[in-house]
């Protein structure tokens, strides 16, 4: 651990136009988390073209500071109008609403926002002493090993996210489809193009993603665009948390925190999942569990202090090994890759100043995002009763602008759209997004890794059952796969 | 009537001359768009812009020149520059990978289909083997890929130019043969040579200093990797204790320039008034500076001499791609 590099990349954010991108950041994140109909992951893809025109380390300061605030806006909606501004804050809404309809909304949102910075706190912790020993370690992977550990991510995100294993392998699996044309990477040639050569690239990340995300989104807030919330004041009543408070919450916030940071190192899981986990141990753990659900504040505390936490988790492996440990950090990867930054294990070697830079920024996002939440909740709480009619207009433009800067082509806004309605298709039919993005985004390294593996070995593919990790990795996706299945089948069995 | 004929003759005459002064009108009148087919960040990107910038800087032209990058594969915008109207206003940066792409039959048209402008900014290779392979000489390595071929594994982004950099090497050994491994460029074939899952890679003059060498030029005991020799004619300024292949008596020259295309039938006179830019541009401190941080050599080539320069890495790189292809 190189805390002498930390406080350089401290130094450099807080003396540089980053300290801009930091506040910039954060803000915009809290008020895009809050704002329902608009997420975090939206308002980074349609950064992402942004960023481009900036340093490598503006960019990263930029983007983590807003995943460091989408994450934190949520709880806002979640506990005033009982919207998950963000996905990640649905456990939030069923404390905190109850809480502040029963008169107290400054205390609800207090108990949030502290949860969330110790959520944020304890990951980063765990990111900081972590990560570069998981990259020393990562070096020693070869393409077994990569390919056997993304089977395993793409198995846990189909089988551990919302909805049904079906329903998720369905999605992981659209994914992986889209991903196929393009350049075969182990002969440089063409295929599935059908002979069209605007194929001959593939369909790109970014308009995919704009599309899934932003687009499919706004399809679906237009649909009930007339739905009118009704207003609720909140004073700063208790938006400061005491120190008895503390105390008596320390256990959980910690025990939430952990839950939460090692859910989101799991590659391909992030923040919903993180806050449920801690929601349910919360609860199981507590003396008065008959009050989860009606305004506990455990339970707001769980959940907010879990989902914080997966925002450092999961950029553990998206620094130490390049795998992308939650939608947004695949996004990430793309924001990456755009200026010419390859994650994975040499990121300390080749781009340390930008590693730090991701570091520094988790945390120093985390200190403004309370700061800023706590002396203007009252202020930010007023923006979620914007009128959608005004707001989409302008991100439906970002969207197009977004899509078409990168490449320059048409086509990709063309694809944008498309993606935009098979998005909103497939979230009608209640299959989940996260594993199809993952799919798409991690199909491509998986068939490079094997395909490489394969040609080192001439063919032989028993090092993915020789070699220790790719072993281990390849058992562990075979019982996540299995796993519930035996369970539903037993279950079946005994109501049978 | 008279007048009226002579009202006629001299609207013609007058529309002739306007029409005539609308050709000769100096070249450029409008901002000049360079397409580069890849993204934005990229080698040829900032070659194209640091070209850009030495235009403006030496004011070479009267108009800005425009930078269109076009992602996805090269394919893509190299197409629609050789699809575009040859007004004068067009133009392409690319490199070897449009030759690669020809001979491997990936494309359906080629370098033939443009029309050169110029080609600035060369750039060669260096064969790279681990410290402790016990491989100290070009001469070994190939040799011991003679003795067991496909033996030697040699990390590249198949189909593209340090694919083709190796099988140019091979072909110097009748016999000799390296298995080629999908790995990707030059950072992912570092990490993969350091971690000792290939043999073999080539590597960019500018990316070995970066990977070798510490900051301040002397040697990093970290490494793990040493060059075996340059794929150039002359020696790389950055390590001149490496010599080149020829030295050696290996008849290999394979170095990457960046070329400047124009759609076909693009008028002669922007083709001149693009090259002589480009001319001037290389002369400013910024181009200089930037070719002395990437390890590039000097020099410009246009017109015919473009051309037999074009036919001449043709005849070695049509055999190579095809070999690159049967994969």
């Amino acid at each position: 651990m190189d805390l002498n590099a930390l406080f350089v990349a401290i130094q450099q954010i807080l003396s540089t136009h980053a300290l801009l991108m930091l506040l910039l950041g954060t803000g915009l994140g809290i008020v895009v988390g809050a704002i329902p109909g608009l997420t975090g992951a939206m308002l980074i893809a349609l950064t992402l073209p942004l960023t481009f025109y900036m340093t490598p380390f503006n960019a990263v300061v930029l983007l983590v500071s807003m995943y460091v605030g989408a994450i934190s806006g949520g709880l806002i909606t979640a506990t005033l109008m009982r919207m998950p501004g963000t996905p990640a804050a649905v456990m939030t809404t069923f404390d905190g609403y109850p809480m502040a309809r029963s008169g107290r909304p400054g205390r609800a949102l207090g108990l949030g926002i502290t949860a969330s910075f110790v959520g944020g706190l304890i990951a980063w912790v765990v990111l900081l002493t972590i990560t570069q020993p998981l990259s020393i370690l990562a070096t020693r992977f070869g393409p077994f090993e990569y390919f056997s550990l993304i089977m395993m991510a793409m198995v846990l995100i189909a089988s551990v996210s919302e909805g049904s294993l079906v329903k998720g392998l369905i999605s992981g699996l659209l994914g992986m489809l889209i991903s196929m044309p393009g350049v075969d990477p182990a002969s440089g040639m063409p295929r599935l193009t059908f002979d069209w050569y605007v194929l001959n690239g593939g369909l790109q990340l970014l308009p995919v993603l704009i599309g899934t995300f932003a687009v499919s989104q706004i399809i679906a807030d237009a649909l009930d665009i007339g739905k009118v919330s009704q207003n609720s004041k909140v004073d700063s009543r208790g938006v400061l948390m005491s120190l008895a408070d503390l105390r008596r919450h320390a256990l959980n916030m910690i025990r939430s925190s952990f839950i939460g940071t090692w859910i989101g190192i799991l590659p391909g899981i992030g923040a919903s999942i993180g806050s449920v986990v801690a929601y349910t141990a919360a609860k199981n753990m507590s003396k008065t569990p008959e009050e989860f659900g009606k305004g506990s504040e455990e339970g707001i505390i769980a959940s907010e202090a879990a989902n914080n936490a997966t925002v450092g988790g999961a950029l553990i492996p998206l620094i130490a090994m390049g795998i992308p440990g939650s939608v947004i950090d695949a996004i990430l990867i793309g924001a990456l890759t755009i200026h010419s930054i390859q994650p994975g294990p040499t990121l300390f070697l080749t781009n340390a100043d930008i590693v730090w830079g991701i570091i520094a920024t988790c945390l120093l996002a985390n200190i403004v995002m309370w700061l800023m939440m706590t002396s203007s909740v009252r202020y930010i709480a007023k923006l979620i009763y914007l009128p959608r009619s005004y707001v989409l207009p302008v991100v439906i433009v970002f969207c197009v602008v977004g899509s078409y800067a990168l490449n320059n082509t048409l086509f990709d806004i063309w694809v944008m759209l498309g993606f935009g309605v098979i998005g909103f298709l497939l979230e009608r039919a209640k299959i989940p997004l996260g594993p199809f993005v993952i799919g798409f985004v991690l199909a491509p390294l998986g068939e490079e890794k094997l395909r490489s593996g394969l040609m080192m070995t001439a063919g032989d593919i028993t090092p993915m059952f020789t070699r220790p990790f790719s072993l281990a990795f390849t058992l562990a996706a075979v019982v996540l796969l299995v796993w519930p299945l035996y369970n539903d089948w037993r279950r079946r069995r005994a109501t049978a | 009537m008279l007048r009226f004929r002579q009202l006629l003759s001299v609207t013609a005459a007058a529309l002739l001359i306007v029409t005539a002064g609308t050709a000769q009108a100096e070249w450029p009148e409008k901002p000049i768009k360079l397409i580069v087919p890849f993204k934005a960040g990229g080698s040829s990107d900032q070659m194209g812009r640091v070209v850009q910038a030495g235009i403006k800087e030496s004011e070479a032209l009267s108009q800005p020149v425009t930078i269109v990058n076009v992602g996805g594969h090269y394919s893509i915008g190299a197409r629609r520059v050789m699809e575009a109207k040859p007004d004068g206003y067009n133009f392409l940066l690319i490199h070897l990978a449009l030759m690669g792409g020809q001979g491997s039959g990936a494309l359906d048209f080629g370098w033939k289909d443009f029309a050169p402008v110029a080609s600035v900014g060369e750039f060669c290779l260096m064969p790279m083997v681990r410290k402790d392979s016990g491989i100290d000489s070009l001469e070994q390595l190939l040799t011991q890929a003679k003795d067991k071929p496909d033996s030697l594994i040699f990390g590249a982004n198949l189909g593209a130019i340090n694919h083709m950099g190796g099988l140019m090497l091979q072909e110097t050994t009748p016999g000799a043969k390296f298995r080629f491994v999908q790995i990707g460029g030059g950072t992912a074939n570092y990490t993969a040579l350091t971690g000792a899952q290939t043999a073999v890679t080539v590597l960019s003059g500018a990316e070995v200093t970066k990977f070798t060498l510490l900051p301040d030029g002397s040697e990093n005991p970290d490494s793990q990797i040493k060059p075996l020799a340059y794929t150039g004619s002359e020696r790389f300024s950055g390590l001149p204790d490496i010599a080149t292949t020829q030295e050696l008596g290996y008849d290999v020259n394979f170095c990457i320039k960046s070329w400047f295309f124009a759609p076909k039938d693009t008028p002669q006179e922007a083709m001149d008034g693009f090259a002589a830019a480009i001319e001037k541009a290389t002369q400013t401190d910024t181009y200089q500076d930037y070719l002395i941080k990437n390890g590039f050599a000097n020099g410009i080539v246009t017109g015919d001499e473009m051309l037999e320069e074009l036919q001449a890495t043709w005849d070695r790189i049509e055999p190579i791609a095809k070999l690159a292809a049967q994969k």
